[in-house]
């Protein structure tokens, strides 16, 4: 007779590690979010769209993770070097998503639309969800933490419905987000939002590529 | 309805001339009551956490902290903190082995060099018998989770917790 | 910026008896604020507090002579400016022997609290209860001063009282870029962006939630501009000289450079935190500046004059400043028409200003002297050491 899947467990989990994961997105979440024009759909629209990639990512590093047996034994030096090169790509997307928000059509267009990011018309795909994908593998310490009591599941399937239902108790943090679609939007708080996403990506950027070149992070 | 905001804002404003005037007598010193009251910590990173064991020694003793974990995105090790503290006085050369998790099997060997300028560089080896805690080969004072440095006569030794 | 002609008013000075009796309450205070500082058995000290409450409530009796507020003001804040720095550079050097602050001052619990992190810290403080500054919260020796539950108790005394007039009367780095706007007569870069304004909070809100997901103080680490005036990381390695540049071509551009080319205050109208965070208490003062609508022309030169942009030709229109106005007075002093004044809420606008700019400027005045004044006395005393 198999155990039951620890349902709760995944779900209490997910829960207790919410406050750490939003900290941790809001540097993202929180400057793209205001820079979106105003209404709670538009806005619930950019959370699903964050959300629902940032699960993809969750899956699918799960999924490769447990492929390679590496869930549990994930070494240090690799972890950094994941964590470093998705800050890094992170910076670009912010820059970018920086820059394409004064393109995004705001008056003739048929309805308010999520900001996109790409050079190609036909291609473009909105900031929020490559940036929910980015921040979804970016093996954060919540993400981590599940990843070793997922590595305990008897089956591949096992360890992704837990990552699944971790996520699900992560995500009701990120709700009251949507919220922010009731702040006005003007061009103080577009601009205030540009600006801080331009120094969030430097930071992030420099983060990055000091883990990745081994640097010591700090000067003291 | 004019008067009466007129009055209420004349109002505002006296008690706020009133307020300066309270602020050095009674007021600064509430807020900062207050503030110290808000049971707030300082971050144990800096810190190095609370104290959970003294080992007393010939001349001084040997406070552990309980490990520190870093927060989220801070890009530090755990570690755990150990405190050489003079009764007397710390010997010329310490070279001590610390039970840390107080299960009665000694976790590292720790060996430093005291000099008498209190303001010179200290250097730290520290020997691993747990793999729970990392070898340090003369370390001083790279990071916060990994160092060793004096803060008055106290000699604080910080060793990184492996994963 | 406004010239001296422009700032001049056309109109008879108070007469020096009234002056006079309108400066007592002022000249009281300081006497009783600094009988510490006469009792002092260092006779530098003695002669700095004595020089202080001469040189403040000197200020203070012009504010009433002359009917206008910013000049003097600005003197009282360049003093400030400059002299903090000596005053603190002096501690630091005496106690530790380096402007750098070492790792184990940041264990010890040592590194000086200054105001400027304090809305970074609060969210990690509400969610955590845990202060990401590595300081003290009560006395703690060294550098740590009063403790940083003291300055967050006088910040917030001085707050209630003036709102973000603590950035005219009580910040002790804002004097040097406003004595290095005031240096020239004219500006050379007249055009500026005036989305630039919105760069505080820029900064305010990438360095809380940076803050709190790196659980350290972001500003402080990385972009403050005064620690070139203060104190600095003491660099060990690439990084550390890095930080530190980073904070030496900041001061020198937005503290320095800016300031004289423009003869505006740049860092605290483009860049400061902590700017924008006390901006929010200026909806809860009730002390502000209106406009008169019924009196201006509009000749904009009020918005020329204002050294933080934070009057605009749509806020002029509005009758009122920006959020982020700093009651300084450069502007009701700039204004030819009276029809810039200072106004208590919920009373008519341009109806006995007089008494509201007097009631505004007995508070503000009495927290400069407890605060500002404390640290200007200092510095003097500091000088005075080497020739007393």
């Amino acid at each position: 007779m198999g155990t039951a899947f620890p349902f709760s467990e995944a779900l209490l989990l997910g829960l207790a590690s919410g406050p750490a994961c939003v900290a941790s997105c809001g540097p993202v979440v929180v400057p793209s979010l205001l820079a979106e024009q105003a209404g709670l759909r538009l806005n619930t629209r950019y959370l699903g769209a964050f959300l629902a990639t940032r699960f993809l990512g969750y899956l699918l590093f799960a999924g490769v993770a447990w492929e390679l047996g590496a869930l549990v034994t994930f070494r240090p030096a690799a972890r950094s070097f994941v964590f470093a090169s998705i800050h890094v790509l992170l910076a670009g997307v912010l820059l970018r998503y920086a820059y394409s928000v004064g393109r995004t059509c705001a008056h003739s267009c048929a309805g308010p639309q999520l900001v996109t990011i790409g050079t190609v018309k036909n291609r473009r795909i909105s900031g929020a969800a490559v940036m929910g994908f980015l921040t979804g593998v970016s093996l954060c310490p919540p993400f981590v933490v599940a990843g070793v009591r997922a590595a305990e599941m008897a089956s591949m399937a096992a360890a992704l419905l837990f990552f699944a239902v971790f996520f699900l108790g992560t995500s009701a943090w990120f709700v009251p987000f949507a919220g922010l679609g009731w702040v006005k939007r003007n061009e103080a708080v577009t601009t205030v939002a540009r600006m801080a996403m331009v120094l969030i990506a430097v930071y992030y950027g420099y983060v990055g590529l000091t883990m990745l070149t081994g640097s010591k992070g700090y000067g003291y | 309805m004019r008067m009466l905001t007129a009055k209420l804002g004349y109002t505002g404003a006296g008690l706020t001339v009133f307020a300066a005037v309270l602020a050095p007598f009674l007021l600064y010193g509430l807020f900062t009551k207050g503030f110290s009251s808000l049971g707030l910590h300082i971050d144990e990173m800096y810190t190095g956490g609370p104290t959970v064991r003294t080992v007393q020694a010939a001349g001084y003793a040997i406070v552990i902290h309980r490990p520190v974990s870093p927060h989220m995105l801070q890009r530090e090790k755990s570690f755990v903190q150990l405190d050489w503290k003079p009764v007397s006085a710390l010997p010329l050369h310490v070279s001590d082995l610390v039970d840390i998790d107080g299960d009665g099997k000694p976790d590292v060997h720790v060996s430093f060099d005291v000099p008498k300028d209190p303001k010179a560089r200290l250097h730290v080896d520290v020997e691993s018998l747990n793999p729970r805690y990392e070898a340090m080969r003369n370390v001083s004072k790279e990071k916060f989770s990994a160092l060793i440095v004096r803060v008055n006569d106290v000699v604080l030794v910080r060793v990184p917790v492996a994963h | 910026m406004a010239t001296k002609a422009q700032v001049l008013k056309a109109r008879e000075p108070r007469s020096a008896s009234r002056s006079l009796l309108l400066t007592l309450p002022i000249a009281l205070w300081s006497l009783l604020m600094f009988s510490g500082w006469f009792k002092q058995p260092n006779r530098s000290q003695q002669i700095a507090g004595i020089i202080t409450v001469v040189f403040m409530v000197i200020l203070f009796f012009m504010m009433m002579r002359t009917w206008s507020t910013y000049r003097w003001r600005r003197w009282f804040f360049v003093a400030l400016g400059v002299l903090f720095p000596v005053g603190f550079i002096h501690q630091v050097l005496v106690m530790r022997g380096t402007m750098g602050i070492p790792i184990e001052e940041m264990i010890a619990g040592r590194t000086p609290f200054c105001f400027i992190p304090i809305p970074l810290l609060i969210l990690p403080a509400a969610l955590y209860k845990t202060v990401v500054f590595p300081g003290s919260i009560l006395p703690g020796g060294g550098m740590s001063g009063g403790g940083m539950a003291a300055m967050a108790g006088i910040w917030l005394a001085i707050t209630i009282v003036v709102g973000k007039g603590w950035c005219s009367y009580a910040c002790f780095f804002g004097g040097i870029e406003e004595g290095m706007a005031s240096v020239p007569a004219k500006a050379t870069l007249r055009k500026i962006d005036p989305r630039w304004r919105y760069g505080p909070w820029a900064v305010l809100l990438a360095m809380t939630l940076l803050s709190l997901a790196l659980f350290e103080p972001a500003y402080c680490m990385w972009l403050c501009p005064f620690k070139a005036v203060s104190e600095y990381v003491a660099a060990r390695n690439t990084v550390g000289m890095v930080q530190n540049g980073i904070f030496i071509v900041l001061f020198a551009g937005l503290v320095i450079a800016l300031p004289l080319l423009t003869k505006k205050r740049t860092q605290c109208a483009f860049f400061c935190p902590f700017g924008a965070f006390q901006s929010i208490f200026n909806k809860t003062s009730v002390f502000e500046v209106k406009i008169d609508r019924a009196r201006c022309t509009p000749c904009v030169l009020c918005q020329k004059s204002c050294p933080t942009l934070s009057l605009t030709e749509e806020s002029i229109a509005k009758g009122e400043t920006l959020m982020s106005c700093m009651r300084c007075g450069a502007c009701v002093d700039a204004c030819p028409k009276g029809a810039v004044v200072w106004h208590i809420r919920g009373t008519e606008v341009a109806v006995k200003p007089e008494r509201a700019r007097l009631m505004f400027l007995y508070a503000a005045w009495a927290m400069a002297i407890m605060f500002g004044g404390s640290i200007i006395a200092d510095g003097l005393a500091t000088i005075l050491h080497v020739f007393v």
